[in-house]
């Protein structure tokens, strides 16, 4: 029995029941071939010890952590060829199931190769925090407002001589030290809170932050967001029965979703959709589980990628620079 | 879950299985990184914050620079040694290396199949000049000289002996070629260039401290009469003690004795044409003036 690394649950969080329940799942549906709905590539591998993948081989075995490999699972596993854009050349390829949307129980469609350089980084939590930190903070306004002691009404004239009454010397009855005088120091509005963070800091946010779900079994990729009905029930038992937790973030590559995935999830308001150029590090944080689907997968990756290996990303950082004249 | 044997990515990836899910609630900054603010509230709220007590320090009207309180200052105590006379006008030529040029042909930054010059390296984003600094191309340098090992066709505005032996000594051709200011805007990128619908300049012949540099051919200048070049690489191979590479028998033959004209800046792009990047297209002058003061 195959158990794959990231699909055998964690005990940590989300109890030992569920590790055999899904492992009896999977002997099922390895044998359920793929659907031709999937966009990028529709050929099917069912031989997938030996795959080749933009221009490298890699041995399907070794990408079980724990070894538990048995051959009779792996002989009808099938494998989406997956061509990666910078074909990684020293870092082991991530992988994920392609799951469907189409059946409340889950259906394996296939296996796909994720690029390491956007799934399987260095999960950097300090550059998470930055992120979460700038995404609150940027558009964050402060309106509490105190007024100063010039701004207090009256306190022109000393209220007594600075000699001889034996009282302490004093200017004016609006200073800060006097009951209803002014604030020394006070908040005064508007405040902005604006900044930006450094662009490579933002991609690496995201890039981290994929990287962290797809390795705590938080990452799903599906073939589309298309379901039988608009009935909100039918994806609140989907998600039930997949165990994908309370909230859950649907990504599609563009903004147009089916209407029935729309209308099911519109009055549910901790399963969310979002197109993949609203992806976002809180957004991802906040959802419990985040579901990709594959050509959110693709858009996800090739602007990323674009990203980590322009020639010109000097020119991108320089915006963001204090020193302007170097 | 067992990491003990892991390292890097794969530890952190095994650790990160056995650990709650990160959520907004367990993601921080790391330790020790946090900036206070200056202004504290309590107990010291109202102190100098760092400024000290009294003086230029706390009033931050320091001294000009050099000022030594009444003493003669150090900077004028002696007389005037001009070293760096003119120093606003001189020409300047950042350096690259050798061992840096074979780095970016490595990585693929670079394709030795087509001939190399100033646009080409600087658009792999890691050689920059400023023309407003007062540079005028690149120097390349004979660091890594020893294991330079491409051929290439390479236009470089200075080079020194030892880099055109390292680079004819592999089969290569090296040029040095002057670009006026006008000129390198245009060619340091293209792409810009083209995008203001400007007609390519002609390309300044050099001032008259450069004259000499490019039309020598031990420079391998770009004025030089070719044939004293091609007895100077014969001259060169036999001072450094290494068999010249016949050009004539080599497959990439016509690719290497690729060369600008002294008034082109752009291989294969001529002086008066537009290249129009929207419509992909060139326009080239038809006006029999505009053609001949192109062609001076």
């Amino acid at each position: 029995m195959l158990v794959h690394w990231h699909h055998s649950y964690s005990t940590y969080q989300r109890g030992s029941t569920q590790v055999g329940a899904t492992a009896c799942k999977m002997a099922v549906v390895n044998r359920i071939y793929l659907f031709s709905r999937i966009s990028i590539t529709p050929k099917i591998l069912l031989d997938p010890i030996n795959r080749v993948c933009g221009g490298r081989r890699f041995d399907s075995t070794s990408v079980s952590s724990d070894g538990e490999v048995s051959n009779s699972s792996l002989s009808t596993t099938p494998i989406i060829r997956r061509t990666l854009a910078c074909p990684p050349e020293y870092k082991r390829v991530q992988q994920a199931w392609v799951e469907n949307l189409n059946t409340v129980e889950e259906q394996k469609l296939g296996l796909i190769d994720l690029h390491p350089d956007v799934f399987g980084a260095q999960p950097r939590i300090d550059i998470i925090h930055e992120n979460v930190e700038w995404q609150t903070k940027y558009r964050k306004v402060r309106y509490d407002h105190t007024k100063t002691r010039a701004e207090v009404r009256g306190g022109g004239r000393k209220p007594w001589p600075q000699k001889g009454t034996g009282k302490a010397r004093h200017g004016s009855i609006r200073s800060p030290l006097w009951r209803g005088g002014g604030i020394a120091h006070g908040p005064r509005s508007p405040q902005t809170y604006f900044y930006m963070l450094p662009f490579y800091t933002r991609v690496h946010g995201l890039i981290s932050c994929l990287s962290i779900k797809l390795a705590q079994d938080d990452l799903h990729v599906v073939n589309s967001l298309e379901i039988p009905t608009d009935d909100p029930k039918y994806i609140e038992d989907l998600v039930e029965n997949r165990n994908w937790g309370p909230s859950v973030l649907l990504v599609d590559e563009i903004d147009i979703m089916p209407r029935n995935i729309t209308a099911a999830t519109d009055s549910i308001l901790h399963i969310n959709l979002m197109p993949v150029y609203g992806l976002n590090v809180f957004s991802m944080l906040k959802h419990d589980t985040l579901v990709l689907t594959m050509a959110a997968v693709n858009r996800i990756e090739e602007k990323l990628l674009y990203q980590l290996n322009r020639p010109d990303f000097m020119d991108v950082t320089k915006k963001f620079m204090l020193n302007q004249n170097g | 879950m067992s990491f003990s044997g892991k390292k890097g990515v794969d530890k952190a990836f095994a650790m990160l299985r056995t650990l709650p899910r990160v959520c907004l609630a367990n993601v921080r900054r790391n330790p020790g990184t946090r900036i206070k603010p200056t202004r504290g509230r309590a107990q010291h709220g109202g102190d100098k914050h760092g400024a000290g007590n009294k003086g230029s320090g706390q009033r931050q009207n320091y001294m000009r620079l050099g000022y030594e309180t009444g003493n003669n200052p150090f900077y004028l105590r002696f007389t005037y040694e001009p070293y760096y006379k003119g120093h606003h006008l001189r020409r300047e030529y950042p350096p690259l290396s050798l061992l840096q040029l074979q780095k970016m042909i490595d990585t693929d930054r670079l394709d030795i199949s087509q001939p190399l010059d100033l646009s080409v390296i600087c658009n792999t984003g890691l050689y920059k000049i400023d023309p407003h600094h007062k540079h005028f191309g690149i120097q390349l340098t004979d660091e890594g000289a020893n294991i330079f090992k491409a051929k290439v066709n390479i236009e470089v505005q200075w080079a020194s002996e030892p880099v055109i032996a390292a680079i004819e000594r592999n089969g290569g051709v090296i040029t040095t070629a002057y670009f006026d200011v006008h000129s390198l805007w245009a060619i340091i990128n293209p792409e810009g260039f083209f995008k203001k619908g400007e007609a390519i300049p002609r390309r300044m012949v050099p001032p008259q401290d450069a004259i000499e540099y490019y039309t020598n051919p031990v420079n391998r200048g770009y004025l030089a009469d070719p044939e004293k070049i091609s007895w100077e690489r014969l001259v060169l191979a036999q001072k450094y003690g290494y068999q010249l590479p016949v050009l004539e028998n080599d497959p990439d033959y016509a690719m290497l004795t690729q060369r600008k004209d002294p008034r082109q800046i752009f291989l294969g792009l001529e002086p008066g044409w537009v290249v129009n990047l929207r419509d992909r297209c060139i326009l080239k002058p038809t006006d029999e003036q505009l053609k001949e003061f192109y062609r001076s």
